[in-house]
C-alpha cells in the first residue's frame, strides 16, 4: 500500500477541474509547485532513513512523471482545441478582388534590344550619334551630294543652325552614325547604331519620327557573301523561325555599291502575317557593300578596307513580328495600347533566355 | 516608270512568258511595284448589239432592248439616253464584276421587266470620267468578240520602281535593252532614217548659257495639221495612264516614254525671231503648260525669243508658245540640261514634272539626234508638213569613258568567283564594250549609262545580271573578337533606367523629339529650338524638355476615359539646335488615383513622395554604391515652388529635379489631379569605378539594438532633415538610423509651431551598449537638436 496513495488519488480527482490552459496551469502547480503536493512530500524525503528514502523516492518520481506525462498530454489536446476554434474564426472571402498594378516597356525599347542581343552575339557593338546632324555627315559624306536626286526622296526636317555655311538637319536615317564612327575608330569595325530617325512626311504609313538601326562591318575581307550570311542569321534568329525565306534584290543606296533591297516570305493568315510560310514577299531592309567614296571620305583605304552595311526601320520589325497593323499607334501613347503591346519589364531579351 | 508588255515587245524580241518576264524584273532590280492585267479586268465584257428598243411599260427613262450577244437574244432594261437600234455596244452578262463600282452583276428585274446583264459607260469600265451614256463601239467590231480584244485593253500594264541611278530605263527601250542583257531576249534595232529636208530653219538657236543646257537641237516643221492622234497612239498614251490631248503632244509623250528623250515643240508662229536659251533674271514670270503663273528668280535657265520666256529648259513649256489645234508651224526641241540646275529650278519652283525628273538623273547625250529624228519622222506620218535642216547650238558632250576592272577584286568584293567569260558576256549585253589587258579588263561605258563611275559600279552591274541569288551565304563568326565591349556605360544606364522605371509600374512611351512652342512657354526659353519646316504647328519646336510631352499624354488618356498615370520616357532634350546639342534625360510622370476606393482601402493620390521614392530609388539603381545624395529645397519655374526639389549627388552634382508640376501647367490642360514628375539627367551621373568584382567585406555587429524615441517641439519652418543629421552627428558610430515616425500641427502647441518625433537606432558594434551610455548619448542627442533647431524636447 503506497505511503503517497491520497496524492494519486487527488490526481485522479483533480484531473475533472483542467478545462483550459490555466486550470491546467493549476492543476499543475498544485503538485509540482513550490507548496504544491509532490514537491511538499520531496522535501520531506530527508527527514527518512535511508532505506525508506530510497523507496519513497522511487514512489514520489513515479507520480511526478506521470503527472507531467498528463500535463504534457493535456496540453496538447489544449492547444489543438485553441487552434480549431482559431481556424474555424479565421475564414476571409478570397475571392474579393485585389488591385494590380503593372508597368511596361514600349515594343520599340524592346525590339532595339532583341536586336541588339542578337548582334551583340555576332559581336557587335552599339554606336550612337546626335538627333542633329550636319548636311555633311547626313547626305555628302555618304555620296550623297547636294543636288542627288535621292535626298529630295528624305523629306528632310531643318533647324535653325548651320555648320560649315550647310543648314543642320535632324537625321534622316542613322547612316550618318557609319560616318561619325569611322572618323573616329579604325578598321576592324563591326557596329550597329539604332535610333531615331525624322522625316518630314505624316500619313497612314509615314511618321515624323521613327526608329531605325544601322549595321557596318568594315575589315580586309567581308564581302557580299558575308553579308548574306549576317542577314541571315539575324532575321532567322528575330522572326524566330529556322524557316525564313529571304531574297535579295539589287537596288540602289548612295552609299552602298553593289546596293540591295532584302525581302522575306509571308503568307497572310487572316489578320495574322505568318514570317516563314508562303511565298509573298515583304520587303524589310536595304543593305550593300560600303561604297568606295564613303570609305575616301572617312580617309579609310578603299583599296585595303572594304565592309557591308544595312539599315531597317524598327517599327516595321515590331509591326511584323507582333502583329501591330497601325504604325501611328507606337505614337499614340494610349494607354490601352501600351499595355496591350507592352512587355514586362523582366522580360530581357537574351539568346539564353527568351527574346521576349 | 509605267509600261506595256505589248510596248515591251515592240523593242523586245522574246518568247518568254509575261510572269516570267515580270519576275526577272525585279531581280535585276527593276523593282515590279504594280502589275494591272487588263484582259482579265475585262474577260466577261463582249461585243453585243441592240437589235430592237421601246419603251419601258412602267418608266418613263428607261427602255427595253433585245440584244444579241452572239449565242442568243436577251432582253435588257437600259436607262442610257443614247440607245439606239443596231448600235454596237459593250455587253456585261451576269456574273462579270464592273470594274468602277466592283459590284457583281446579277440577273434581275427592273419595274417588273427581266433585265440580263447590261450595257456598259466608259465610266462603268474605269476607263474615263464619261457617264453620259454607254459606249457606242465602231460598226465594224463582230458580235460576241471580246471588249479586250477590240480596245486594246488586251494587255498588261506593269509599273516598276526606279531608283534614281537608274535613269537608263525611264524609257520602255532602256527596259527592253536590260531584258535582253539578262538573257531574256533579243534587243529589236531601231534604225531611223535621217528625215530629209530642203529648207534652212527660220528660226535660229542661241545658247547664251552653255553650263546649264550644253546642248540644244532644234528643227523648223511648216505647214503640218495638229490633229487627234490616231488610235494605235492613242492606245500607247492610254495605256500608260495618260490623256490624248493632240497629235504634237501626244507623239512628244510617246517618245519620252519609249526611248527616254524629253522633247519639246513650240508653235513656231509664236516665238520671235529666235529662240535664246539663258539665265533667267529676278522678277521675270513665265506661264506653264500647267496654267500656273511662276515668278522666276536669278540664274534659272529659260528658253526665250527676244520678248518673253517661252519655257523652263528641261522643266516644263509655257503655255503661251504651246501648240493648239490651229498650229500650222512648229519649232521642235531636244536639247541637254544640266542635271543640277534643272533640279534647283525645279525645287525652287515646286515643279514636279516628267522632262524635270529625266534631265535631273541626266539624260544619254546620244538621244539629242535620236530624239529629233524619231519624233520628226513621226509627225511628218501623222501631222504632214515639210521639216527643215536639223540646227545643232552647243556640243554634244561625249559622254564615254572607260574603267578598269580588276577580276580578283570582283571575286573579293562579291564572294564569288564568276568565269571570266560570263563577266565579259554580261558587260557586252549591257552595252559595255571591253578590251583584255593582262589580268584587267578596260571597260568603255555607253552614253546611257551615267550612273557607272567606277569598278565598283560595274561590280553591282555583273552581280545584277548574274543574279543576287547567285551569292552564296557566308558565315561572319571569327574567332578574333572585334570589339571589347557590346554596350558602354551610358547605354546599360539607358536600359537599367527604363526596366527599373517599368517594374515601379511605370508606362514607357516614346513621344517626338519635337513639341508646341505654345505648350512648351512653361519650360523656358525655346527660341533657339524652332523647326525650320515644321511637319505640323504643334510640332514646330525641338523639345526642351520631355515633360510637355508627357503632360500632354495624360491629358489626352484623362479623355480616354484613365484616371491614373505612372509615365515615363529616356531620351534626349535639346539645349540648342546645334549637332550634338542634346542631352540624355529620364523623365517620369505620376499624377491621378494611386490607390482606387474599394472594399479594403480609401483612395488616395499620388504625391510628391511617390515620385520622390522613385527619383532616389532610381538614381541608387544606376549609381549602385552609398551615395551622398542631398535635397535643395529649390527647383526651376515649372515646379510648385513649395512642393519641389534638387537632388545632389556628392553635394556638387545636380543630377535632376523632382516635385509638383506648377498649378499653371496644369490648369492650362485643365488637368485637375496634381502632377508629379521627376528629371533625371542621365549624362551628369558620374559612373560608379568598378576596382574589382568583390563586394566590401561583410560586417555586422552582433550586439544589441536599442531604439529610443524622442519628440520635439519646433518652429514650423524646421525641416524634418535638421533633426535627422544633429541627431547622426553625435555619434556616426552608435548612431546607425534616426526616422521620423510622427509629425503634427496643433494650435496647443503655440502659433507656428509643430511636433516632430523621432525614433534613434543605437548600435555598437563591439559591445553590448550600457544603460548609461544609452542615457548619455539620449541627452546629447537632445542637446543637439534643440541647439541646432532652438525647439525643445517634449517631456
Amino acid at each position: 500500500m503506497s505511503k503517497y496513495k491520497n496524492i494519486e488519488l487527488e490526481v485522479v480527482s483533480k484531473q475533472k477541474n483542467i478545462l483550459d490552459l490555466n486550470t491546467l496551469d493549476e492543476f499543475r502547480s498544485s503538485f509540482l509547485g513550490k507548496k504544491g503536493s509532490v514537491s511538499i512530500a520531496m522535501k520531506d524525503l530527508g527527514k527518512l532513513d535511508p532505506e525508506d528514502r530510497k523507496k519513497s523516492a522511487e514512489e514520489l518520481n513515479r507520480i511526478k512523471n506521470s503527472i507531467l506525462n498528463l500535463v504534457k498530454e493535456k496540453t496538447e489536446q489544449l492547444n489543438e482545441k485553441l487552434l480549431k476554434e482559431r481556424l474555424g474564426n479565421e475564414t476571409l472571402d478570397v475571392t474579393l478582388s485585389t488591385k494590380s498594378t503593372y508597368g511596361t516597356i514600349h515594343p520599340i525599347t524592346q525590339v532595339i534590344e532583341e536586336v541588339t542581343a542578337i548582334f551583340a552575339d555576332l559581336d557587335f557593338c552599339v554606336a550612337e550619334g546626335p538627333e542633329i546632324e550636319t548636311d555633311y555627315n547626313n547626305f555628302t559624306a555618304l555620296n550623297t551630294s547636294e543636288h542627288h536626286p535621292a535626298r529630295q526622296m528624305h523629306d528632310t526636317f531643318y533647324v535653325d543652325s548651320e555648320t560649315d555655311g550647310m543648314p543642320n538637319v535632324l537625321r534622316t536615317h542613322t547612316s550618318p552614325v557609319q560616318i561619325r564612327s569611322m572618323l573616329k575608330q579604325e578598321p576592324p569595325i563591326r557596329l550597329i547604331a539604332p535610333g531615331r530617325t525624322f522625316r518630314c512626311d505624316n500619313d497612314q504609313t509615314h511618321t515624323p519620327m521613327f526608329h531605325q538601326v544601322e549595321g557596318l562591318v568594315i575589315d580586309k575581307e567581308s564581302n557580299m557573301g558575308h553579308l548574306k550570311g549576317c542577314l541571315e542569321i539575324f532575321l532567322k534568329t528575330f522572326f524566330e523561325t529556322e524557316k525564313l525565306k529571304m531574297r535579295f534584290r539589287p537596288s540602289h543606296f548612295p552609299f552602298t555599291e553593289p546596293s540591295a533591297e532584302v525581302d522575306i516570305g509571308y503568307e497572310k493568315k487572316g489578320n495574322q502575317l505568318a514570317i516563314g510560310e508562303g511565298n509573298q514577299w515583304l520587303e524589310i531592309l536595304g543593305c550593300g557593300m560600303v561604297h568606295p567614296n564613303v570609305l575616301r571620305n572617312v580617309n579609310i583605304d578603299p583599296e585595303i578596307y572594304q565592309g557591308y552595311a544595312f539599315g531597317m526601320g524598327i517599327e516595321r520589325l515590331a509591326m511584323l513580328k507582333y502583329g501591330i497593323s497601325d504604325l501611328r499607334t507606337f505614337y499614340d501613347n494610349d494607354l490601352r495600347w501600351n499595355q496591350h503591346y507592352g512587355f514586362s519589364p523582366l522580360t530581357i531579351p537574351t539568346l539564353f533566355g527568351d527574346l521576349n | 516608270m509605267k509600261f506595256t508588255m505589248t510596248w515591251l515587245k515592240e523593242h523586245l524580241d522574246t518568247k518568254i512568258a509575261n510572269e516570267d518576264i515580270i519576275e526577272k524584273l525585279t531581280s535585276i532590280g527593276l523593282e515590279v511595284e504594280e502589275i494591272n492585267d487588263t484582259s482579265k479586268v475585262f474577260t466577261d465584257f463582249i461585243v453585243a448589239q441592240v437589235m430592237e428598243e421601246k419603251k419601258h411599260p412602267d418608266a418613263d427613262k428607261l427602255k427595253v432592248c433585245k440584244v444579241d450577244i452572239g449565242s442568243k437574244i436577251i432582253d435588257i432594261v437600259c436607262g442610257a439616253p443614247n440607245v439606239e437600234k443596231n448600235m454596237k455596244v459593250v455587253y456585261a452578262p451576269p456574273g462579270a464584276i464592273i470594274p468602277s463600282s466592283q459590284m457583281k452583276l446579277k440577273a434581275t428585274k427592273i419595274r417588273g421587266v427581266e433585265s440580263l446583264g447590261m450595257m456598259c459607260s466608259e465610266h462603268e469600265l474605269g476607263i474615263s470620267e464619261n457617264h453620259d451614256g454607254i459606249i457606242k463601239l465602231d460598226d465594224n467590231v463582230k458580235v460576241g468578240q471580246s471588249y479586250a480584244e477590240i480596245s486594246g485593253l488586251d494587255d498588261v500594264m506593269v509599273e516598276i520602281g526606279i531608283t534614281p541611278n537608274r535613269q537608263d530605263c525611264l524609257g520602255v527601250y532602256g527596259i527592253a535593252r536590260d531584258l535582253s542583257a539578262a538573257g531574256l531576249g533579243k534587243l529589236k534595232s531601231e534604225k531611223i532614217n535621217e528625215t530629209k529636208s530642203d529648207f534652212k530653219s527660220p528660226i535660229d538657236i542661241e545658247i547664251q548659257d552653255l553650263e546649264k543646257c550644253p546642248a540644244f537641237a532644234g528643227r523648223y516643221i511648216k505647214n503640218l495639221k495638229n490633229i487627234e492622234s490616231p488610235e494605235w497612239l492613242k492606245k500607247r498614251i492610254k495605256s500608260i495612264g495618260l490623256r490624248p490631248i493632240s497629235a504634237l503632244v501626244d507623239i512628244t509623250n510617246f517618245i519620252m516614254f519609249d526611248i527616254n528623250r524629253p522633247l519639246h515643240v513650240y508653235d513656231a508662229d509664236k516665238v520671235k525671231s529666235k529662240i535664246i536659251v539663258r539665265a533667267s533674271k529676278k522678277g521675270e514670270t513665265f506661264q506653264g503648260l500647267d496654267e500656273k503663273k511662276y515668278d522666276l528668280d536669278d540664274g534659272m535657265c529659260v528658253i526665250a525669243d527676244t520678248e518673253k520666256v517661252l519655257g523652263l529648259g528641261g522643266i516644263m513649256g509655257g503655255v503661251e508658245s504651246g501648240c493648239t489645234s490651229e498650229t500650222t508651224n512648229v519649232f521642235l526641241e531636244s536639247a541637254l540640261f544640266n542635271p543640277i540646275s534643272t533640279a534647283k529650278s525645279g525645287r525652287k519652283l515646286s515643279i514636279d514634272s516628267d522632262a524635270r525628273y529625266r534631265f535631273e538623273r541626266g539624260v544619254d547625250t546620244d538621244s539629242v539626234i535620236m530624239g529629233i529624228n524619231k519624233a520628226s519622222k513621226i509627225i511628218l506620218e501623222i501631222c504632214g508638213g515639210e521639216a527643215s535642216d536639223v540646227l545643232i547650238a552647243g556640243n554634244i558632250p561625249n559622254d564615254k569613258h572607260s574603267i578598269t576592272l580588276n577580276f580578283d577584286r570582283v571575286a573579293k568584293r562579291l564572294g564569288i568567283n564568276i568565269d571570266q567569260k560570263e563577266i565579259i558576256k554580261i558587260l557586252n549585253d549591257l552595252g559595255i564594250k571591253t578590251s583584255e589587258i593582262n589580268k584587267e579588263i578596260l571597260c568603255e561605258i555607253p552614253s546611257w549609262r551615267q550612273d557607272i563611275h567606277e569598278e565598283a559600279d560595274l561590280t553591282e552591274e555583273i552581280i545584277r545580271i548574274k543574279g543576287y541569288d547567285s551569292i552564296p551565304t557566308l558565315n561572319i563568326r571569327s574567332a578574333e573578337k572585334v570589339n571589347k565591349y557590346i554596350l558602354n556605360e551610358s547605354q546599360k544606364r539607358v536600359s537599367r533606367t527604363k526596366r527599373f522605371l517599368a517594374s515601379r509600374s511605370y508606362n514607357e512611351l516614346v513621344t517626338w523629339s519635337f513639341t508646341s512652342a505654345e505648350e512648351s512657354i512653361f519650360y523656358g526659353d525655346t527660341s533657339k529650338l524652332k523647326i525650320v519646316n515644321p511637319i505640323s504647328e504643334d510640332l514646330d519646336i525641338l523639345r526642351s524638355n520631355l515633360l510637355p510631352n508627357l503632360v500632354s499624354a495624360v491629358k489626352k488618356n484623362i479623355l480616354r476615359g484613365f484616371d491614373s498615370f505612372s509615365f515615363f520616357e529616356v531620351g534626349n532634350q535639346f539645349i540648342s539646335s546645334e549637332s550634338g546639342g542634346q542631352k540624355s534625360i529620364a523623365c517620369g510622370v505620376r499624377s491621378g488615383i494611386k490607390q482606387p476606393n474599394d472594399w479594403k482601402d480609401q483612395e488616395s493620390h499620388y504625391d510628391i513622395f511617390d515620385i520622390k521614392n522613385d527619383f532616389i530609388d532610381l538614381l541608387n539603381h544606376i549609381l549602385p554604391q552609398k551615395n551622398k545624395l542631398t535635397i535643395l529645397n529649390e527647383a526651376p519655374n515649372w515646379y510648385h515652388p513649395g512642393r519641389s526639389g534638387t537632388l545632389l549627388l556628392n553635394k556638387t552634382i545636380k543630377v535632376g529635379y523632382f516635385g509638383e508640376l506648377h498649378p499653371r501647367i496644369s490648369s492650362y490642360f485643365k488637368i485637375k489631379n496634381r502632377i508629379n514628375a521627376f528629371e533625371l539627367f542621365l549624362d551628369d551621373i558620374p559612373f560608379a569605378k568598378k576596382k574589382s568584382t568583390n563586394k566590401p567585406n561583410f560586417g555586422v555587429s552582433k550586439f544589441q539594438k536599442v531604439f529610443r524615441d524622442f519628440a520635439f517641439i519646433l518652429d514650423s519652418n524646421i525641416r524634418g532633415e535638421e533633426l535627422i543629421f544633429a541627431a547622426l552627428k553625435v555619434d556616426q558610430n552608435i548612431i546607425k538610423d534616426v526616422d521620423i515616425f510622427d509629425i503634427f500641427e496643433d494650435s496647443s502647441l503655440g502659433n507656428n509651431k509643430k511636433s516632430m518625433a523621432i525614433k534613434v537606432t543605437m548600435q555598437a558594434d563591439d559591445r553590448t551598449l550600457s544603460e548609461s551610455e544609452i542615457h548619455d548619448l539620449s541627452s546629447k542627442i537632445i542637446i543637439a537638436i534643440e541647439t541646432s533647431t532652438s525647439g525643445s524636447v517634449r517631456s
